[in-house]
């Protein structure tokens, strides 16, 4: 008998464990949802794809907005997100959406706390790997999205890292001489804000 | 020639200790082609008869030879000379034998074509005699109601239908059991006029058995029966 | 027309009765069904999970049964190491056709999640491993090229969650070194799906632990004694001896006294659905008491009275049971989710397994089971003697 529970512990734990996190939920919603919003009373799950959305052409159309296109093996318009709405009583006080970015060393999960406008109010990173991972991970680097929304964005381009906003210019490296990851995270960030604006804002449009 | 030959036939019932004459020594015999009424009231035994007569029950004592073919032959109640099993007495019945009824039996599911056809079934007749089966329909006038169910017929066209399957297989004997019991005098006096025609123009015995004295005399003889015996030849 | 047809319009006359008797025919064929497939499907599983291991034994160091669960348990703090030297000891030993030598590490990853969490590595031998795991296929890449090298290979999941092909670039907690992805695997259903894959030497030198191995996974020759084997095993000092035949012996046993209770209801089911048709059937006789007389006085002999009863009942199984297969096809999902809700341990890969020679047996078992129960019946309408019936009436 207590081989069988030694293997199951082996087998639930080992499965739980490893794919907790893959198509990025958080790892602890009740946790993290009361982390960024200590009012909240509730929240609610949602699963979206573009691929359910709109298919091919709302693929082409964030893409153009990102000014970039989806890459590799993971980047595809079927990988489902999950948009948690914040919910004080019956009203909602905000949204948290997160999504896998891939970084030098492995990949990256952004996660944006969102106000009702659409603005950010707190970034997030739930996983990365970075020799420099402390200096990302410090409130001094995350505090420089708290504000921002997709409209600042507008005229980044991830390829290049070049934009003419100044709030954007103005976010800056804790690391100038590897920047893979920090730009990696200023594309996850844009890629959130445009994918949330479809998911939620400009829901109708 | 005589088609039917029944010498002293005796048939006893058990009831309780009791034993009932059915048939008292009973002898007669009925040629080829003609009718025969038996009367008598209730009880007196006229189906019993009937039934050994056309071969659905064994006599306790007697003979009975049919189309000179012997049957049953047993002189006492200790010894049987001549018995004939279930399965021989059914190959008796489907080679001679044609049966009506008070009630006409037909089976609900079967259309009034597959009800008539149902005797050749058991005889493995798969091809179906067109011609016959159309004579025959057509002479009973219930042609045109081969692909209706029972239930869609009247109480005359039922018995006609249960008259065609009883000749299906062209029977030498048609045994008629009250055939018109179930009708009124209309219908009754279309029956009669059919079983008339049968005999005459197709030469086939008739045992009726009727306690309607009209109908009773379209017999050549009558036979009565009172208490298992015969009251008048 | 013919006796045939005669039986299968018989059971169109009760039409309401006819259907309830098929159902309960449906009920039994589908839990026939589906009890053959589970017993076929669950032990085909659970041998595929153990199989799908490679190896019969695992020997691990003593105190420190299962690495894994035991890592996790402890964050890591655990695991025991035995000396490389018992691979030779046990390759000696004629019965062992092959074995392969491994050595877990788990980091504390303190940027994973909010409070950090476990990073497990698995150091494997290139040269024996894969072929212990002949059903591990490559999406991309392929095993690492030297015995000791800084290469990856990843299970899907792993890779999926790390977002890395072929190519791209590593980190391993504890050294400073990059890691380049040389494969990345297919989805297999096991747990191998969520493994970081590195070379055995390279775990070994990376995280100190020359000369030192977590497990070693022994496959057999096929005619060895496993039992017998096992026995010397025990033999070695500080060693513990994992049996796969053993933790499958012990789930089947579990799993069998579960499998009684099932065959016992399915048994009464059977019963069930022989008795209802001995009754729907007994009954139709009954009814038609007259008609089957006249049959008789037709000319049906007793051996085609007996037939018609029989095909009916044989028609009423037929269908139920075409039917009950169906339904067992269909639903198979549905009775999977159920048993996995139920049962203790469930393996992975489809615990139902229906094909066709289970529908069959359960096709002529039902088929079987209805004449059984149509034959007193249509004993008894054969015997019908056409006087007495022709009486009843009057």
């Amino acid at each position: 008998m207590k081989k069988i529970v030694t293997f199951l512990i082996f087998s639930v734990i080992l499965y739980s464990f490893l794919f907790a996190a893959v198509g990025c939920d958080l790892n602890d919603p009740d946790r993290d949802v009361k982390r960024f919003f200590s009012d909240s009373t509730g929240y609610k799950t949602a699963y979206l794809s573009l691929e359910k959305l709109g298919g091919s052409e709302l693929l082409k159309e964030v893409e153009q907005k990102l000014g970039d296109n989806f890459q590799g093996l993971y980047e595809t318009p079927d990988v489902p997100y999950t948009v948690y709405t914040i919910y004080k009583n019956s009203d909602i006080i905000g949204y948290i959406h997160g999504i896998n970015q891939k970084g030098q060393y492995g990949g990256i999960q952004v996660f944006l706390v969102y106000d009702l406008k659409g603005n950010i109010i707190n970034f997030y990173y739930q996983k990365l790997t970075s020799k420099k991972a402390k200096d990302l991970r410090a409130t001094s680097f995350s505090n420089q999205f708290i504000g921002l929304n997709l409209k600042d964005f507008e005229n980044y381009d991830p390829k290049t890292g070049k934009t003419d906003n100044k709030k954007i210019i103005e976010i800056k490296n804790p690391n100038p001489d590897n920047n893979i990851d920090f730009l990696a995270t200023i594309r996850a960030v844009k890629k959130n804000l445009i994918l949330m604006d479809i998911f939620v804002f400009n829901k109708n449009k | 020639m005589n088609i039917v030959e029944a010498n002293n036939l005796v048939k006893i019932y058990a009831r309780g200790s009791e034993k009932i004459y059915a048939l008292n020594n009973i002898s007669f015999s009925i040629k080829k082609g003609e009718i025969v009424s038996v009367i008598g009231q209730s009880g007196s035994g006229k189906t019993t008869l009937v039934n050994v007569l056309g071969c659905l029950d064994n006599p306790s004592i007697g003979s009975l030879k049919i189309d000179g073919q012997e049957i049953f032959k047993n002189t006492d109640f200790v010894k049987e000379n001549l018995k004939f099993s279930e399965i021989e007495l059914t190959k008796i019945r489907r080679k001679f034998f044609g049966y009506i009824f008070q009630k006409f039996f037909l089976i609900p599911t079967l259309t009034v074509k597959e009800n008539i056809l149902l005797p050749s079934v058991f005889q493995k007749q798969f091809i179906v005699d067109e011609k016959r089966l159309n004579d025959i329909t057509e002479m009973l006038g219930i042609s045109k109601r081969q692909n209706h169910l029972p239930s869609q017929l009247s109480g005359g066209e039922m018995q006609r239908v249960a008259i065609a399957r009883a000749l299906i297989n062209n029977p030498q004997i048609l045994i008629a059991d009250e055939p018109t019991g179930n009708l009124d005098s209309k219908r009754s006096s279309e029956i009669q006029e059919l079983l008339l025609n049968l005999n005459k123009n197709h030469n086939i015995t008739i045992i009726l058995v009727t306690h309607n004295l009209e109908l009773a005399k379209i017999g050549n003889s009558i036979i009565e029966l009172f208490d298992g015996q015969i009251k008048k030849n | 027309m013919n006796i045939f047809q005669l039986s299968y319009k018989n059971l169109l006359r009760r039409k309401v009765r006819t259907s309830f008797t098929v159902i309960g025919i449906i009920i039994s064929t589908w839990v026939l069904v589906t009890l053959l497939g589970f017993n076929k499907g669950y032990e085909n599983s659970l041998n595929n999970d153990i199989d799908g291991m490679g190896f019969q034994i695992v020997l691990t160091a003593k105190g420190c049964p299962y690495e894994a669960a035991t890592l996790m348990l402890k964050g890591g703090t655990g695991l025991r190491y035995m000396p490389e030297e018992i691979v030779k000891e046990v390759n000696f030993a004629e019965e062992v056709d092959k074995t392969t030598a491994m050595l877990m590490h788990a980091e504390f990853d303190p940027n994973k999640g909010e409070n950090g969490g476990t990073i497990v590595y698995l150091g494997i031998d290139p040269d024996t491993y894969p072929e212990m795991k002949p059903y591990l296929n490559f999406k991309q890449g392929n095993w690492f090229n030297e015995k000791s090298v800084n290469e990856i290979v990843l299970g899907y999941e792993a890779a999926e969650l790390e977002q890395r092909e072929i190519g791209d670039l590593m980190l391993i907690l504890g050294s400073e070194l990059e890691f380049k992805v040389v494969g990345v695997l297919n989805r297999t259903g096991t747990q191998d799906d969520g493994m970081i894959f590195l070379p055995l030497k390279t775990v070994q030198e990376i995280f100190d632990k020359k000369g030192e191995l977590t497990m070693l996974g022994i496959r057999l020759k096929r005619d060895a004694d496993i039992s017998a084997f096992e026995e010397k095993l025990y033999e070695l000092p500080d060693i513990q001896v994992v049996s796969m035949a053993q933790v499958k012996n012990t789930i089947m046993n579990l799993v069998s006294s579960a499998k009684v209770i099932v065959f016992s209801i399915a048994f009464i089911a059977f019963l069930i659905a022989m008795f209802g048709v001995l009754n729907t059937v007994l009954m139709s006789v009954f009814e038609r008491y007259q008609e089957i007389g006249i049959l008789k006085a037709m000319g049906a002999l007793p051996k085609d009275i007996f037939n018609i009863i029989l095909i009916e009942t044989a028609l009423l199984c037929s269908i139920g049971g075409i039917i009950g297969i169906i339904f067992s096809y269909l639903f198979s999902n549905v009775s999977e989710i159920a048993i996995r809700h139920f049962l203790p341990f469930t393996p992975s890969g489809s615990l139902i397994k229906v094909d066709e020679k289970i529908a069959v047996i359960s096709f002529f078992a039902i088929i079987l089971i209805g004449i059984i129960g149509g034959i007193y019946p249509a004993l008894h309408a054969s015997n019908i003697r056409p006087l007495d019936a022709i009486r009843s009436d009057s």
